[in-house]
């Protein structure tokens, strides 16, 4: 018996029947309903996302880019003027000096953040108490308004602050944390990854607890150290975790705005000036929209190869471990 | 009903509430319109130490008395200037009616309402001095002075210095080193904008003295920074610096701080504008304070800085035109209105007078032996963004930077501004 015979039910009628031929056809228009009908709930789930990512995202970055090609003033009527605010990024001796605060802060930042958030992680990784205390403790600051964590830390490393005026109790004079120019640099520095850290620690935290036990034990038994367990198989299974807090890190530093204008207003002498303050203190109050928009248009490509840079070299790392 | 009909049916209707919701998202929900026969007025100002929030609530609070009919809702700036909220809410199509410290340009001046038409603001202070070709945008309320130098009595007298005998640069850096030896700051600064303002106060008296069109010819590239005596002004203020006589540390004040270290007499001369007289009084001070006018290398009284007080434009856009102008009208006309703004901020008018207190009647007679008063508006104004970067690089003094590489500073930035 052929096997056609034996697989085909034993009521299944003759091929070249008319009723069959018309119940397939009745069967296809079924299936192609059915895909319709699949098809529109896909475009109704999915529409609305799509819409409202192109009126919230695409449209407005598109007319930021038509805008950084012109010379609107915020209010005026626009004319075109080419890449000429493109070309001004690299004359204007603002825009220079703030990258080298930006690139600072960014690198020095992320690195800080990232080292610190999970070396606070892998300690605090345990659950308890104690550490569900210092996990949240570490968390707190990244819950208030940059804002005020500025005027809070201003308050506090002022020349007129409570460090300063406690030095000046036991005769020793201001340090200046906010008035020189290296150390106002730092003093930025140590704020942001203060108030930013907690948010990485949350995130290790999370992915420290995927981590099988297993794997640890196993290297324990084999003899690895507590670092060398940490540093071949722990961080290696959290990588993917670094990897997008890198990115998080990278890109939010690189748009650092709000703590600079609430701890050191750019200053001194510009020494923390960073690119989104330039753009948004410098050029857009000075009503030159149409160049602080072709700067933002800069910072967003810049913040877009960051990211894929980061990436990239991850999934290369990820690739090399596979191979 | 059938499940995937359904399905269907629920992701059309969740597309259209998304949909309603993204329109209903880019209305305009903000509106100065007149709601119930009232008329909404939304005014920006910039708050300060005297003119503060509450300040402008009670002012206003007089005229809404006078015309129940008309609600004036105080606009609040944040973290930004009057200036820059106006750009904001201009570039996101949100003008307000009213706007305090704005100072229009050639470019800019088709944003506010032409009030040459109105017969009561040619009398208003200094308004054709801020008039651009010939049209009157800006009203104001008085005059608010700057070359000014306040000193510590006390301090003045420990150390032995006269104030009536300061009138040259020279002069004014010795009676530093005295009142440096008798164990005071010599002149009080802080960090913010206040550097840049200081210098400028200082500067600009003798520089604009000589020549009043000076920032026109820049603006024209005839003069630079670095061939100027600006450089001469950065040089002293850097040996300033040097010396001691202005301390680093006070960048890392506040304005409102230097300006408390000043009135607690840590510090003898503090170079500010008479609308520091206010905080003088508000201290109770003001007996305390002298003033003398700013020393220059040139003649002397020099001109005096100045420039219009508490100025309104009102936006080309505002659809309460009429009451917006009227508004500002009382704000300019008004006596009791007036006089509550010259008192407010230590500002001066020609032909009213409010209780002042001595440092205040001092201040007043320097204007009235001023030869003149320097307006830097129209063409003599600035390019926009000059304050912030002459602040960054009078701030640079502090540090390395010498007074040329200051000035070439500034002649760079200003080239790369076109």
């Amino acid at each position: 018996m052929e096997l056609a015979e034996l697989t085909r039910p034993a009521d299944r009628p003759a091929a070249g029947d008319p009723a069959d031929r018309d119940r397939d056809r009745d069967r296809g228009r079924t299936r192609r309903r059915a895909r319709l009908r699949a098809r529109a709930v896909s475009f109704g789930m999915v529409g609305p996302a799509v819409l409202l990512y192109t009126v919230m995202t695409i449209v407005p970055v598109g007319v930021a880019v038509y805008l950084s090609l012109t010379d609107w003033n915020g209010f005026s009527s626009a004319a075109f003027v080419g890449l000429k605010n493109y070309r001004h990024l690299f004359d204007d001796p603002n825009s220079t000096s703030a990258w080298w605060v930006t690139a600072i802060i960014a690198v020095v930042g992320s690195v800080l953040m990232i080292g610190g958030g999970l070396a606070y992680a892998i300690v605090l990784k345990e659950k308890s108490r104690t550490n569900s205390f210092f996990r949240a403790l570490a968390y707190y600051p990244h819950v208030i308004s940059a804002l005020i964590l500025g005027y809070l830390w201003a308050a506090i490393l002022g020349t007129n602050g409570a460090i300063n005026n406690t030095l000046a109790h036991f005769g020793f004079g201001p340090v200046g944390f906010l008035f020189d120019e290296n150390l106002a640099l730092i003093s930025l520095i140590g704020v942001i990854v203060w108030a930013g850290f907690g948010f990485n620690v949350v995130l290790f935290v999370a992915a420290l607890q995927t981590v099988p036990a297993e794997l640890t034990e196993a290297a324990s038994i084999d003899g690895a150290s507590r670092w060398q367990t940490n540093r071949r198989v722990v961080i290696p299974m959290i990588a993917p975790v670094v990897t997008v807090a890198t990115v998080l890190n990278l890109v939010g530093l690189v748009r650092a705005y709000d703590l600079v204008v609430s701890l050191t207003g750019g200053g001194p002498a510009g020494a923390t000036q960073t690119y989104a303050y330039v753009i948004l203190a410098r050029s857009f109050e000075s009503t030159k929209v149409g160049y602080a928009t072709a700067q933002a248009v800069f910072l967003m490509v810049i913040s877009a190869v960051l990211a894929l840079l980061v990436t990239a070299v991850r999934n290369r790392q990820d690739t090399d471990v596979a191979g | 009903m059938g499940r995937p009909r359904r399905r269907t049916w629920t992701a059309a209707v969740a597309a259209t509430m998304v949909a309603a919701a993204a329109a209903g998202c880019s209305s305009d929900s903000k509106s100065s319109g007149g709601d119930g026969g009232q008329t909404t007025l939304r005014v920006i100002v910039n708050i300060t130490p005297n003119l503060t929030e509450q300040y402008w609530t009670g002012l206003f609070a007089g005229y809404e008395k006078t015309h129940p009919n008309v609600k004036i809702k105080l606009e609040l700036t944040g973290t930004v200037s009057a200036q820059a909220k106006l750009t904001q809410d201009l570039a996101a199509g949100d003008p307000p009616d009213i706007a305090q410290q704005i100072t229009p340009t050639r470019d800019t001046a088709s944003l506010y309402a032409d009030l040459s038409d109105q017969a009561w603001a040619k009398d208003t202070p200094l308004v054709d001095q801020y008039a651009i070709d010939g049209k009157r945008y800006l009203v104001g309320v008085g005059v608010q002075i700057q070359s000014l130098v306040f000193y510590n009595k006390a301090a003045f007298a420990k150390a032995g210095v006269d104030a009536a005998g300061i009138k040259t640069l020279d002069q004014f850096g010795e009676a530093m080193g005295k009142l440096k030896a008798a164990g005071y700051t010599p002149l009080q600064t802080a960090g913010q904008w206040v550097p840049g303002g200081q210098f400028s106060l200082l500067a600009d008296s003798g520089v604009l003295t000589n020549d009043p069109d000076w920032y026109a010819k820049r603006a024209k590239k005839s003069v630079t920074f670095a061939g100027s005596d600006y450089v001469k002004y950065l040089d002293r203020y850097k040996s300033w610096v040097d010396q001691g006589y202005l301390e680093k540390s006070a960048l890392g004040l506040t304005y409102a701080d230097g300006q408390t270290a000043f009135l607690n007499g840590k510090s003898a001369m503090y170079v500010m504008g008479s609308f520091f007289v206010p905080a003088a009084d508000t201290a109770k001070k003001s007996d305390d304070i002298g003033v003398f006018t700013m020393p220059t290398d040139g003649a002397y009284p020099s001109g005096q800085v100045g420039n219009i007080a508490n100025p309104y434009v009102v936006a080309s856009a505002s659809k309460h035109k009429a009451a917006a102008t009227d508004f500002v009208k009382w704000l300019v006309t008004d006596p009791g209105a007036i006089e509550s703004q010259l008192a407010a901020d230590g500002n001066l008018r020609k032909g009213f007078t409010y209780k002042m207190s001595s440092l205040g009647t001092a201040v007043q007679q320097l204007l009235d032996a001023s030869p003149s008063v320097l307006v830097k508006a129209g063409d003599r104004q600035p390019i926009s963004g000059y304050s912030g970067e002459l602040n960054k690089q009078i701030q640079s003094l502090y540090s390395s930077a010498s007074a040329k590489q200051v000035a070439d500073g500034l002649d760079k930035w200003w080239n790369s501004q076109n």
